[in-house]
């Protein structure tokens, strides 16, 4: 009976039964009380700290404030000359993907150690669909799984079942895949031919070659790479951009709009 | 009553073990290992029940995981049944009594179970990496797993005999 159900559910469907769903919408509650209940003892904590320590705090933001202020300014000063270098380039890369985002928090992770996963707070009813694209500011999370009426799991790309296209933002020559390896400070780049250019610290970005994601998502940064057998290969380590276990909010890609050159002309 | 209690901590204890495992255990996780309530409370229900009732409570049990997940239904189902058998066969000639066996039982049970996990995994997944950061993974699983064996075992063992999980008839 296990293996007639275990065939019958792969990660290809597109819907979770009717138990499956039950089960996902008593959970679901008792989850986001728990996670509503880290945050509120986290707020309420915070107001004994010592006050010298907080007015430290208050100057040091300050200061930061007019620092990010300064960048701010150079960053608005260098977007505008990427705009104009863009139209010259006749064929653009579509970094400048515009996305339609939906913020959810996360309510729960994989009860057990063999799946990568997170559960956040939005499912159906707020139009999340199995397949899409998961990121933080930082970098990319995976894609959703499955999907309930108000949750929805996330399967992490350091989970041993995912892969991922890549390139290198630094030389986009350089293809390979991202595959997870279970853990959530480590992915491995594979299938990197051995005459590439791939170096230490070079960053890592979606390929767009598979239907899920994105293309220029940034993934992370090489560390240690390494010959494969047979010596036409390479492989190597690569931190992932975003912290695994931190992660509190996410941000889902409900669609994408890769820029076209028309657009950028337009100025749009 | 005795029995309906019995009956419904045996329901309560995955559902309870699968709500922590989520949220509050995540949190503690040593290299992204986690202990394994749900086959920590299989493990001793095998040790104390006869072989087929254990297969039965550890496929149900799995079965409740693979349900909550949504991914391949039945793979923890089987898993946990065939483990919980092995446990169920092998109980019959130890001493319950002693604490040791308990926490031998859980470290037995997290190594068959992540056998049986990989090589299903390995069957019916399109993608499954294997490495050696894998058989780290099971070895934290087991230190994990049979440190919190040692306090869950005690309870388990005294609710078992004295406690709601005693069965009717016992004193």
């Amino acid at each position: 009976m296990s293996f007639i159900t275990i065939n019958l559910t792969t990660n290809d469907r597109e819907q979770i039964t009717g138990i499956e769903k039950l089960i996902r919408n008593l959970y679901t509650p008792l989850q986001s009380g728990v996670s509503e209940f880290r945050v509120n003892l986290g707020d309420f904590t915070t107001i004994f700290q010592n006050k010298n320590t907080l007015n430290t705090k208050i100057k040091m933001l300050e200061e930061e404030n007019r620092r990010i202020s300064l960048e701010n300014q150079v960053l608005r000063e260098n977007e505008a000359e990427l705009k104009r270098l863009r139209n010259i380039v006749a064929f653009v890369e579509s970094s400048l993907d515009t996305y339609d985002l939906l913020p959810a928090r996360v309510i729960s992770r994989s009860p057990n150690n063999w799946y990568q996963t997170l559960i956040i707070d939005k499912g159906s009813n707020a139009g999340v669909k199995m397949g899409m694209t998961v990121i933080t500011p930082k970098g990319l999370v995976g894609s959703v799984g499955s999907v309930s009426d108000n949750s929805a799991h996330i399967n992490l790309i350091t989970d041993r079942e995912m892969a991922v296209g890549a390139i290198l933002q630094e030389n986009r020559d350089t293809n390979g895949i991202i595959e997870g390896r279970g853990d959530r400070t480590f992915l491995r780049l594979m299938n990197v031919p051995y005459y590439s250019a791939v170096k230490n610290k070079n960053r890592v970005i979606t390929s767009g070659l598979s239907l899920t994601f994105p293309k220029g998502i940034f993934i992370g940064t090489i560390g240690e790479i390494t010959r494969e057998r047979g010596g036409l290969l390479l492989s190597a380590s690569v931190k992932p951009a975003v912290d695994f276990d931190k992660l509190e909010e996410v941000l889902i890609i409900t669609d994408y709009h890769p820029v076209t050159e028309s657009q950028e002309e337009t100025g749009e | 009553m005795s029995r309906k209690v019995r009956y419904l901590m045996l329901v309560i204890l995955p559902v309870l073990a699968i709500f922590f495992q989520s949220t509050l255990f995540s949190s503690y996780s040593i290299k992204g290992s986690i202990p394994d309530m749900v086959l920590v409370f299989v493990a001793f229900f095998a040790l104390l029940n006869a072989a087929n009732q254990s297969a039965t409570y550890g496929f149900l049990c799995g079965l409740l995981e693979d349900l909550y997940m949504g991914r391949f239904i039945g793979i923890n189902a089987l898993s946990k049944a065939l483990t919980a058998y092995a446990i169920g066969r092998l109980q019959g000639n130890v001493f319950k009594e002693n604490l040791l066996v308990g926490v031998i039982a859980v470290l037995v049970a997290t190594v068959i179970n992540a056998l049986l996990l990989v090589g299903l995994s390995l069957s019916v997944s399109e993608i499954y990496n294997v490495d050696m950061g894998l058989f780290i993974s099971i070895v934290l699983q087991c230190v994990y797993n049979t440190i919190i064996a040692v306090p869950a075992y005690v309870w388990y063992y005294n609710s078992s005999h004295h406690g709601w999980l005693r069965k009717t008839g016992e004193n």
